[in-house]
């Protein structure tokens, strides 16, 4: 079947009542933890994860947490705007203008420059992987069991050279990672490997549960402890007024959401990047080009514009890598990763050939949902914008106990609670020992498909290991890991210091700014 | 009280002995199958990233030790008092559900919890209980899945 009766097949696919109804609940609940500052789009997906194992079509749960996704990027804002605090850390440069201008009693105008361009960020690079994906499977298409091993290798080399602060520690926690999944019974040999005699680990440690205590309770355990040492002060809001955007500034500002939809588009393809640093680039470049760049840091609509743009674009293209070589490129796209391991679906150039029509049909949702996008921000946003200030007593006890029921759901067995509560204390121990633990997710996320690929090359070529080594495009694959694991990191570097300078700047003039108020 | 860690330096003990102990382990822990079906050794994943870690953790010791580079984080006692307690309290909430079913252990365990943070709203003692009801109801009618009942019922 060629691409585009796949994309007319997939067409019908998405829009059916249960697909469009499930894209609107999880682009509200992304507005809404987006929007809430300490929980992060992560959250999000995970307290969707235990939901989508009732979904019985796969494409319709991943569709789900893309959704998720999606309105989470455009949530981060809405803090951003009200409260000063990005509600996640790719909302940080939206601060930069929305404040400002949120400041002079223009919440609602900042509000729609940031959902205008949300959605057009999004919608470019939901198309760029629309036409990307397919054509980016045909070259990796000569790919072996030994390729995949070693892109494996890659992924969780990226991950750990861009995450944390030390490369030996992020190694380190991926390599925990890839043990803990090793933990149990062996699929192959039947083996079980350190289960050190107990029922709860005969099994191994399941990937819902690890991942819910990693990221999810860690979360919430950070968040009540600030809680409590904050007293259970709420930064006031400002209030939202009814002067949205004209068109005439609707106008001004397309150039420069389009410029910075191309950047961040590009640099969310590349694995290790993320939303994270688009942001900063894309609001610098956004104010290098800008006719008007003294207005930027004083509530500057293409500001805003420009940040808002990239951390919605980089969705659709981090998307690229992960479903086209089963790579993510940050935590979010991890944790999708892992999210299609447990649905039985396994990113990669086959997943074109033999399930096309899911994976076209996981685009185009993607696609869908970053127009619904718009009209649920503006239905959305004042609602959403009042649960921030909801006291986070409600909230705390109703994730964690949602967070326990979704591990215990994963299986039905008690030892996924053992097992959650376990992972958390180890997740506290690694962020006193400033072991970032997003390498070790992603570990065990990858293990499976890892260990698998290895045993399958193994037996072929009759357990020869030199074969990682001998098989060109798998050496290129290797060789590529060390290369752009140290460019990664010399860049990461430069950019962190160069966002670190921005930051900087911003808060002196938004300072100067509360002054002369 | 404030105790600044050397977070390379620690992170290499740490992890250095724990690799080397789930190496030495290992001949117990994964036994070689009885019959060669061609497959390799269920040891070599493990092996691999017991190894790998070893090696980083002596990076990380050589790192701190040799070059003098450290990451120091300051481990403030009044700060992650709140973190330790609220961690020991979700152990408890786990040993709770397994012992009295999911319904008691989170009236029990939040109810505790909000009144540690210093919430003293009645309301919100009313609503998590209520919280908890409902995610229950959810679980068994809405997903199917019958949520710990404990030992007593």
């Amino acid at each position: 079947m060629g691409d585009f009766q796949m994309i007319a097949q997939a067409m019908l696919q998405v829009f059916t009542f249960n697909n469009l109804f499930m894209i609107l609940i999880g682009l509200v609940i992304g507005m809404i933890v987006g929007c809430i500052p300490g929980l992060s789009v992560m959250l999000g997906i995970i307290l969707m994860l235990p939901i989508t194992y009732t979904i019985d079509d796969p494409a319709t749960a991943i569709i789900l947490l893309l959704a998720v996704y999606v309105g989470g990027m455009y949530g981060g804002s809405i803090s951003a705007i009200t409260l000063n605090t990005p509600g996640t850390n790719s909302a940080i440069a939206t601060t930069f203008d929305g404040y400002p201008l949120a400041k002079k009693g223009k919440v609602k105008k900042a509000l729609d420059t940031s959902l205008f361009a949300s959605v057009c960020g999004g919608l470019i690079s939901a198309v760029l992987l629309l036409l990307c994906a397919s054509l980016i499977t045909k070259l990796v298409s000569g790919f072996t069991s030994v390729e995949y091993f070693s892109m494996g290798i890659l992924g969780i080399s990226l991950i750990a050279g861009v995450s944390g602060n030390s490369l030996p520690k992020s190694i380190i926690s991926g390599m925990l990672g890839l043990f803990m999944a090793c933990m149990g019974m062996d699929a192959v040999t039947g083996v079980t490997r350190y289960s050190f005699g107990t029922n709860t680990l005969k099994y191994g440690i399941d990937l819902l549960p690890a991942m819910i205590a990693l990221i999810a309770l860690t979360q919430v355990v950070q968040k009540l402890r600030d809680f409590k040492l904050s007293g259970g002060k709420l930064d006031d809001a400002n209030k939202i007024d009814k002067e949205g955007l004209t068109g005439k500034e609707r106008k001004s500002i397309i150039p420069a959401i389009l410029r910075s939809s191309a950047v961040a588009s590009i640099l969310g393809a590349m694995p290790g990047v993320g939303g994270g640093v688009a942001q900063f680039l894309c609001y610098s470049e956004a104010r290098r080009t800008s006719k008007h760049p003294e207005e930027f840091g004083k509530g500057s609509l293409e500001g805003i514009a420009a940040a808002e743009s990239s951390n919605n674009a980089v969705v659709g293209s981090a998307m690229i890598p992960l479903l086209t070589l089963g790579i993510p490129g940050d935590g979010v796209t991890a944790l999708l990763l892992g999210a299609f391991v447990l649905h039985g679906i396994t990113p990669g150039p086959t997943m074109f050939t033999k399930q096309g029509i899911m994976a076209y049909t996981i685009i185009l949702g993607c696609l869908i949902a970053n127009i619904l996008l718009f009209p649920i921000g503006l239905g959305m946003t004042r609602t959403v914008a009042k649960i921030v200030q909801v006291r986070y007593t409600y909230l705390a006890p109703l994730i964690i106990m949602f967070c326990f029921a979704g591990s215990f759901a994963a299986t039905g067995n008690t030892k996924e609670l053992i097992i959650c509560a376990a992972v958390l204390i180890f997740s506290y121990i690694l962020t006193i020992l400033d072991i970032d633990n997003t390498p070790l997710m992603l570990g065990m996320i990858l293990e499976d498909i890892m260990e698998k690929n290895f045993v399958t090359a193994s037996m072929a070529y009759d357990r020869d290991y030199t074969i990682f080594l001998r098989r060109p495009i798998s050496l290129v694959i290797l060789v590529l890991t060390v290369l752009l694991v140290i460019s990664l990191m010399k860049m990461n570097k430069k950019i962190e210091a160069l966002n670190a300078a921005n930051i900087a700047e911003m808060e002196a003039e938004h300072a100067k700014m509360e002054e002369s108020a | 009280m404030k105790i600044k860690i050397k977070t390379n330096l620690w992170s290499g003990i740490i992890m250095g002995a724990l690799s080397l102990i789930l190496l030495i382990i290992m001949p117990y822990q994964v036994r070689v199958p009885a019959y060669d079906s061609g497959a390799p050794s269920p040891r070599i994943i493990p092996g691999m990233c017991l190894v790998l870690m070893l090696f980083f953790s002596v990076v990380l010791i050589i790192q701190s030790l040799v070059f003098k580079k450290e990451r120091i984080v300051e481990f403030d006692w009044q700060k992650e008092k709140p973190a330790i307690l609220l961690i020991a309290l979700l152990c408890i909430y786990v040993a709770l559900m397994l012992l009295v079913g999911f319904i008691p252990a989170s009236a029990i365990t939040f109810i505790i919890i909000l009144y540690f943070c210093g919430e003293r709203k009645p309301f919100i003692y009313i609503f998590t209980i209520a919280a908890a009801v409902g995610i229950y109801f959810l679980f068994k009618f809405v997903f199917t899945v019958s949520l710990p009942a404990g030992l007593f019922f």
